[in-house]
């Protein structure tokens, strides 16, 4: 067991290797004409949650997107422990690198629309990519998959289908579905952005969980108070830039006037 | 001469060379429905596959759309005989006519139904790490059959009608059946009436059918039938949760880290 409690998170200091876990050098991005990303840096250490926040449009999903090449950058280096996944950078020689299933195995992701199959039941829905990625059985797929739903609360709708769940449910169906393949970072692309008011406390709190567990975690999310929370690193982006990042505290101390500004908006 | 004074009879009378008709235009309905099925969902995979090779698909669906059963049927046995030598049987040149037509039908079914699903599954499965055929057939796919199935059902009975064109080149179904009585009975309009009766009822038959199978693929199961499919499922997976749940604290961590 890694199990810690969250205040102890610090900002950098988890650091198991000095290697970052994921590492994002000069990554930029078009779609079309309109350049959304410009330049992004961001070192991830193991352990570590950053919260990437910022107004409609910033580029923070797209970034978060890059981590795991649903969103292929233009150019730039996306290194995950050391590999490489990106087009890399001209100065890079004799760095190894992976294919995207490769990262996509190491990288979990929960998206803001859930995304479950609904042809399948919560338990199948976990177990699938069980089968089909690690290549377990049917039958070990479902055993592991229902440890997974029993750790997010949900083992009695194993046999439910996605139409019959809430939203919030379904999120933490979702959620189960990314861990029970054991990645090693979890991406958060807005998870409670599509949820009723009154279903954002339990996706929230399993959430928490996964950060107590030491999961290495990049959330974009607008719920600034769980951000303030479980923010190691908090970045704001603005314009497909990162204006400015800090550690713990951050939200009371930003420098920039437009983070400044943004926070005096929302909160 | 009043409605009455037709001999009606002759329906009883003839049933089993009409229904006989009716099993073999059925049969090569079904073996064509069969082959349009897995040609009309390649078209609709090739048709968004990369530049020179989905105009093979965009132009076999707009040629194969446009031509008429009896057209086909006629080119499939006679023409082919002619051009190329080679001589299908009745039954073999009713199967490929209608494949031929009904494959550009189900390609354009197949693919608004690929198209309804939402992109955000794809990308759910390649998050997960699964390869792209994986998605296809375990997410897609199902989806896109389910959405696909009412459409398929109607043109399944178009099918079926279409076979009685069919005639020309001898095929025994149900009109050709009904001509040849017509010529040693001389009732046309009882024989007539009672291929067109034939006809609809098989349509119903048909409906009812689709109908199940699609009550089968709703989820959350719904009937007797798509609940009784899926009973055995349910007790596994409630079975297996009551287990887990014994044997796994209530609370505590979402994940162990390794």
């Amino acid at each position: 067991m890694n199990g810690r409690a969250p205040a102890l998170a610090g900002a950098t200091a988890d650091a198991r290797s000095g290697r970052p876990i994921i590492e994002l050098r000069g990554i930029n991005k078009s779609f079309g004409k309109t350049q959304v990303l410009f330049d992004i840096d961001l070192a991830v250490e193991r352990g570590q949650h950053v919260v990437l926040f910022g107004p409609s449009g910033s580029g923070k999903s797209t970034v978060l997107r890059s981590m795991n090449m649903l969103s292929e950058p233009d150019s730039g280096s996306l290194k995950v422990d050391g590999v490489e996944f990106g087009p890399g950078l001209p100065g890079d020689v004799g760095v190894k690198r992976g294919g995207r299933l490769e990262l996509r195995r190491r990288v979990g992701m929960v998206f803001q629309q859930f995304n479950l199959f609904p042809h399948l039941c919560a338990l199948d829905n976990v177990a699938l990519p069980l089968r089909k990625v690690r290549r377990m059985s049917k039958a070990k797929a479902r055993e592991k998959a229902a440890i997974a739903l029993r750790r997010v609360g949900l083992i009695d709708r194993a046999a439910n289908y996605p139409a019959e769940l809430s939203g919030g449910q379904q999120q933490r169906v979702a959620i189960a579905r990314a861990l029970a393949l054991d990645p090693e970072v979890m991406l958060f692309d807005e998870p409670t952005s599509a949820l009723d008011p009154e279903l954002v406390g339990e996706v929230l709190k399993t959430m928490r969980e996964v950060a107590e567990t030491g999961m290495t975690m990049v959330v974009v999310t607008h719920e600034l108070g769980f951000a303030k929370e479980i923010g190691d690193l908090n970045v704001f982006m603005e314009d497909g830039r990162i204006v400015e990042s800090g550690p713990r505290g951050f939200y009371d101390s930003c420098k920039s006037d437009r983070a400044r500004e943004f926070l005096r908006a929302v909160m | 001469m009043s409605i009455f004074d037709y001999d009606w009879g002759l329906f009883w009378e003839y049933r089993e060379a009409l229904l006989a008709g009716l099993w073999t235009a059925c049969a090569v309905a079904i073996v064509g429905l069969l082959i349009s099925l897995v040609f009309g969902l390649l078209l609709a995979v090739l048709r968004k596959a990369p530049k020179p090779f989905n105009w093979i698909a965009v132009a076999y669906v707009n040629i194969f759309r446009g031509v008429p059963a009896l057209v086909s049927v006629i080119w499939v046995y006679f023409g082919l005989a002619l051009v190329l030598g080679i001589r299908f049987t009745v039954f073999q040149a009713g199967v490929i006519a209608l494949s031929l037509l009904y494959s550009a039908f189900f390609a354009e079914i197949f693919r608004s139904a690929l198209q309804a699903v939402p992109p955000g599954h794809t990308e759910a499965g390649l998050a997960l790490g699964m390869r792209p055929s994986q998605i296809f057939f375990s997410v897609t796919l199902p989806q896109a059959v389910k959405i696909a199935l009412p459409n398929i059902g109607s043109m399944f009975i178009g099918m079926v009608k279409d076979t009685s064109t069919f005639t020309v080149i001898g095929l025994l179904e149900v009109v050709r059946v009904t001509q040849n009585l017509v010529a040693t009975t001389f009732q046309p309009f009882v024989l007539y009436t009672a291929a067109a009766i034939i006809y609809v009822l098989a349509a119903f038959a048909i409906d009812f059918v689709f109908r199940m199978i699609e009550n089968a693929y709703v989820r959350p199961p719904m009937g007797v039938v798509g609940r009784g499919l899926r009973a055995h499922q349910r007790r596994e997976i409630v079975a297996l949760a009551a287990r887990i749940k014994a044997v796994t604290p209530a609370t505590g961590t979402v994940y162990t880290a390794k």
